[in-house]
């Protein structure tokens, strides 16, 4: 039986030197729903966009229904039958759903005027057929995440799409609301269409997919059958060696209140409340941390601990210290922070790694200030970043280089470097092992139980159930703007925080 | 490092090779164009030494701008605050009857001032009502031109002048010259190694230049953006200003119309193709100020009008700045063919 | 009353080329694309518009010498900017300043004056009298007697109010500002979209010349535009988008315009050509006086 799709020794380079695709062969079969895993920068994305069109290999051959394709780019692949819905929703916010659903293949009377009646029909039809439970005139910047990736799949479907791609769909939903995507990939499939779906959650691939590919730094590791392997297999794949699954830490003593917010409430310039008298407290040798899904009021807490904008109200004391109001340069001398936008917030990616490391303690430690202050001491600057290099095993060539020469999981290591190295009481974690592979993970999480240890207390947000449960002591769930649970992490499930972060009230365990 | 010079140096060759297109085409021999062009400006001493005068102003604008863009503000007001620095060295010169050694300072100071002033006005706006400053700098330009033109057409007018202008100041108020070497230019040097030292030895320097690349990571950092943020507009202005002060000195001795010619719109110009980097910034002044003081000579000569020089700073400018994209997008489209070669061999 | 009827009269003609170039400026700014390149091609137009009505004798020809003019400005942006991906700033800049030189050395070289260029050879643009609207009191002096390119411009606001909000191209034009990657993945070429809207605004802008320098007044001078694409960049940025607020603003400056002249019976001169600036900076500061403190995220 011929396969649907092939794909031949795709080699795939992104300059200068990173070998994302290393002589890959994979097939597809029609009406199935593949998986594809593997670690962060296995290449499991590249795979995918070249297929897709939006990017071209450097060798290698497709095959689609038994002829060579070389898609120039996602229209062609489109036009084709092939369509990806990416990771971030790629949709215009301003636009409404049916807008959305027919940008690119509108139907235009002789004067290129767009029918508007005829295309909201359409659409309306659409959603009918496929039970996706959309309104067409809704303005997509203000449906919830879960119906923006329908929109995504509607728009595909539009087109006459019978290949599905989906970049880590369950990536921006609740646990509560991935069930819901299964039966609708599900009901596609059994419609006869094929789904490719990339995921490196592994529970979630063994629920859903007949086939599952592994694919590990840029080569294919192996393909196979559902019923004939497990979540263990899979990740030893994946990593190359056992992966350990449950909690790694220690006991640890708990001192004194170090992070104290209370009654923290933030409005913004519309009136809405994003935040609604928080109260957090993080002793020292305690981690806690936050969980909730996307825009629940991460932002604004973050922001306004960090003093980018002030709250309506509320309090907040870092031991013992009045912070509510104070500079940013005055926080930071008892706060450090990581945030979770590497790129704009954690670094300057065109400046060099040196002074990339060397910000917040330019001011905070006067070694680095010659002739009373003005001169900047570039000799122990270098010093800092070799300690930080050496410390927290960041690769780079010279401290010269640009900051963004680094790899993702060399970027974030020299980060937290800079930030550790501030040696503060407390530290805010935003997202910190996001978009790092298993290695650079299980390093940052050595890392942050060290500091425990060490007495500092740290307050952790993080959209990863599993690394929660791994490391923190304690759970708060934020749900529009509040704190709605204070959990104990070993006296806690996976399943309550989830449901918790989705409805934001009492849970009730299943019990059959 | 290497590769910014050979990037600016192609630049300027095809540029100038697009010139002689346009000069051969018109009837103009563009090799004796170009060697009088650079005779006229480097030829002897006393070309040299106009041509080094003439600079001044380029550089100086130049360095408003290169500074400014790299600390973030937008500062594109470097017209207004030159003319408004020559307006309040011009009236600092033309009331106050001191010795050269007393004159010449508070002269400077006077144009220091002036363009402070102008740039502190924008600066104040966005700090107040968060007005851009990239607009409020534009309007703030035509502004000042009208401002002065009244100025010297009535308070501060030479009566019975048949344009526009001031009175010559005070004999003492003028910058000294030695042979044809004109003092000006020893202030540049003293004020390209102030500027070049507080950008990139002090703390100062770096926390504008890390603002300049991203504020947001700066400002988290601790780093005070806004209180950098007046200061830099404030020098910057001063920088401009300056130069104004120093045309007045230096050249006419007075206040005419459109004494700010376009040095200043160069110096941004200059500033751009200099990706805002000092020290090209001063190499690109110098090798502007070349064509603009050859100019003269070139139509004199060959007939060549002299525009045509406005026209090639413009094309060199366009050139080296696509140029500079184009080298990076090659060396990588090379780096990536190599890795390929080594994977599939 | 003459005073008043003066007065709006003078508004809408100093209104209309900043409308025109505002609205080739709103069609960029759509687009996605930061365009400040209004002043050179403005300016560009001006001049074709006078090379072309004097060497052929009729205004038709400068109109459309004029876009030419202005378009081949706009394709030297889209060569540096969208193919060769250069800073829009940059590019605009350097374009705004080679347009100055270019036509200030063309101008010598081809009509051989210095400073401005005007004669009886060069056709300008005729006015319009309607037939039966002249006859009504006060309005007929205003709706009546315009220049064509006026009327031109009337109708092109509603035009470009329907092409942005109503067809296959506006709903692109839109999306390539909002989020051009989707446009891209959509299989529409954002960088075509963004050459058209640039060819599109080269038009206007071309036109918005040809009203300076056969319209307005018959000749060519040095700098002609003097400052008026920068306004109309100003209006591009105050109203963010919506051609019709962009017909209102233009009006408001304008009229400040308008008004300079008027009040130069007080005031000297030069105060009263300061005043569309004044204007200007002050639009601004109600602008951003209500637009609060946008937080750092979302």
């Amino acid at each position: 039986m011929r396969s649907l799709i092939g794909m031949l020794k795709i080699i795939k380079v992104f300059p200068p030197n990173v070998v994302a695709l290393d002589d890959v062969s994979v097939k597809f079969e029609e009406g199935e729903i593949h998986a594809i895993v593997g670690e962060n920068g296995a290449g499991k994305s590249t795979l995918m966009k070249v297929l897709f069109g939006m990017l071209a290999p450097n060798s290698g051959e497709i095959y689609y229904h038994g002829n060579q394709v070389n898609f120039q780019n996602p229209g062609q692949a489109i036009a084709n039958g092939i369509g990806m819905v990416h990771q971030e929703i790629l949709l215009v916010s301003e636009y409404t759903v049916w807008q959305n659903v027919i940008l690119g293949v509108e139907t235009i009377n002789k004067f290129g005027q767009i029918d508007e009646k005829e295309a909201i029909e359409q659409v309306r039809q659409q959603i009918d057929e496929y039970h996706f439970n959309l309104d067409p005139q809704a303005l997509v910047g203000e449906i919830s995440v879960a119906a923006r990736q329908k929109v995504e799949i509607l728009k595909l479907l539009y087109r006459n799409v019978s290949v599905l791609i989906l970049d880590e769909p369950t990536s921006v939903l609740t646990p509560q609301e991935i069930p819901q995507l299964f039966e609708e990939l599900r009901r596609l499939r059994d419609n006869g269409h094929t789904i490719l779906f990339i995921s490196h959650h592994l529970d979630e691939v063994l629920s859903l997919s007949d086939r599952i590919t592994v694919l590990r730094r840029g080569k294919k590791v192996g393909t196979v059958q559902e019923g004939e392997t497990s979540k263990s297999e899979l990740a030893k794949m994946m990593v190359g060696r056992n992966v350990v699954f449950s909690s790694i830490k220690s006991e640890s003593h708990k001192g004194r209140k170090i992070f104290e917010l209370k009654d923290w409430t933030s409005i913004d310039t519309d009136g809405r409340t994003r935040l609604n008298s928080v109260d957090i407290n993080v002793r020292s040798g305690e981690i806690v941390g936050i969980a909730g899904v996307e825009g629940n009021g991460q932002h604004e807490l973050v922001n306004s601990i960090m003093g980018l904008y002030s709250p309506s109200e509320g309090s907040l004391k870092v031991e013992g210290m009045e912070l509510t109001n104070a500079p940013i340069l005055e926080r930071r001398k008892k706060i450090s922070f990581v945030s979770q936008d590497r790129g704009n917030m954690g670094s300057c990616l065109d400046a060099p790694i040196r002074e990339n490391v060397l910000m917040t303690h330019h001011r905070l430690n006067k070694r680095f200030a010659k002739f009373g202050g003005w001169v900047l001491n570039y000799n122990e600057a270098e010093l800092l970043t070799k300690e930080v290099q050496e410390q927290f095993t960041v690769h780079m060539d010279t401290s010269d280089a640009e900051f963004q020469s680094l790899s993702g999981g060399n970027q974030q290591k020299a980060i937290l470097g800079r930030e550790l190295l501030l040696n503060t009481p407390f530290i805010l974690l935003d997202q910190p092992t996001r978009g790092l592979d298993v290695g650079s993970i299980e390093y940052m999480h050595r890392q942050i139980l060290a500091m425990r240890k060490q007495g500092r207390a740290i307050l952790m947000l993080s959209a990863d159930l599993e690394e929660l449960f791994r490391i923190t002591d304690r759970i708060l769930v934020l749900n529009r703007g509040e704190i709605v649970a204070n959990l104990q992490t070993e006296e806690t499930s996976i399943d309550e925080v989830g449901f918790l972060m989705l409805e934001g009230k009492h849970y009730e365990a299943k019990t059959d | 490092m290497k590769q910014r010079l050979i990037n600016g140096l192609a630049g300027i060759i095809v540029a100038m090779l697009l010139g002689a297109v346009v000069m051969f085409v018109q009837g103009y021999n563009p090799i004796e164009t170009y060697y009088a062009l650079f005779e006229y400006s480097l030829g002897d001493w006393y070309s040299f030494s106009t041509m080094l005068r003439n600079s001044v102003p380029l550089v100086l604008t130049g360095l408003s701008a290169s500074v400014a863009f790299a600390s973030g503000p937008v500062n594109l007001g470097q017209p207004g605050q030159l003319l408004m620095g020559a307006l309040f060295a011009t009236v600092t010169g033309l009331y106050l009857d001191l010795p050269a050694f007393l004159l010449l300072p508070l002269m400077i100071f006077a144009a220091l001032i002036g363009g402070m002033l102008w740039s502190g006005i924008a600066a104040l706006l966005k700090r107040w009502f968060n007005m851009d400053e990239f607009i409020t700098t534009l309007m703030l330009n035509m502004i000042a031109d009208y401002f002065t033109y009244w100025a010297i057409s009535y308070p501060f007018a030479e009566p019975g002048a048949y344009s526009p202008m001031t009175p010559q100041i005070n004999r003492s108020g003028w910058m000294p010259e030695y042979g044809h070497f004109n003092s000006n230019v020893i202030m540049m040097l003293f004020v390209i190694i102030i500027v070049w030292f507080l950008f990139t030895k002090t703390i100062a320097g770096y926390e504008w230049r890390i603002s300049g690349k991203n504020s947001l990571f700066a400002r988290l950092g601790g780093v005070q953006t806004k209180k950098n943020y007046m200061i830099v507009m404030l020098l910057t202005g001063a920088l401009a200003g300056l130069a104004g002060g120093l045309v007045v000195m230096s050249g006419p001795h007075r206040f005419i119309k459109d004494i700010g010619a376009n040095y200043a719109w160069d110096g941004v110009m200059i500033a751009m193709v200099a990706n805002n980097g000092i020290i090209a910034t001063v190499l690109y002044g110098l090798f502007f100020s070349t064509l603009q003081s050859g100019a003269l000579g070139m139509e004199l000569i060959t007939a060549v009008p002299s525009e045509l020089i406005m026209v090639l700073q413009a094309v060199i400018v366009l050139l080296v700045v696509a140029g500079r994209g184009y080298i990076d997008i090659l060396l990588r489209k090379q780096a990536e063919r190599r890795k390929v070669r080594e994977r599939t061999t | 009353m003459k005073i008043f009827i003066g007065l709006i009269n003078g508004m809408i003609a100093a209104a209309t080329p900043i409308l025109l170039a505002a609205l080739g400026g709103t069609i960029t700014y759509y687009a996605g694309i930061f365009n400040i390149a209004m002043e050179g091609m403005m300016l560009g137009g001006a001049f074709f518009a006078v090379l072309g009505s004097y060497y052929s004798g009729s205004w038709v020809i400068g109109i459309i010498s004029a876009i030419f003019g202005a378009i081949l400005l706009a394709l030297i942006f889209i060569l540096f900017s969208v193919v060769l991906k250069m800073d829009e700033f940059i590019t605009g800049i350097g374009l705004n300043l080679f347009a100055l030189g270019a036509t200030t050395y063309m101008l010598r070289q081809i009509f051989s004056v210095k400073g401005a260029f005007a004669g009886p050879g060069i056709i300008p643009v005729p006015y319009l009298d309607i037939p039966l609207i002249k006859e009504i009191p006060v309005l007929g002096e205003i709706l009546s007697g315009q220049n064509l390119i006026i009327y031109l411009t009337v109708i092109i606001t509603i035009y470009i109010h329907y092409l942005v909000f109503s067809t296959r191209f506006g709903l692109r034009l839109r999306a390539a500002g909002y989020n051009p990657t989707c446009l891209n993945t959509s299989g529409v070429s954002t960088a075509r979209v963004r050459v058209w809207s640039l060819i599109i605004c080269g038009v206007l802008c071309g036109l918005a010349g040809a009203y300076l320098s056969l319209g307005y007044v018959t000749l060519f001078s040095e700098n002609m535009s003097a400052g008026r694409g920068w306004i109309s960049l100003a209006a591009v940025i105050l109203v963010n988008g919506n051609p019709l607020g962009i017909a209102l603003i233009s009006l408001v400056f304008g009229f400040s315009d308008g008004l300079g002249l008027y009040l130069q019976q007080v005031l000297p001169s030069q105060f009263t050509s300061m005043v569309p600036y004044i204007a200007t900076l002050i639009a601004l500061f109600i602008y951003s006086t209500r637009r609060k403190e946008r937080e750092l995220y979302e």
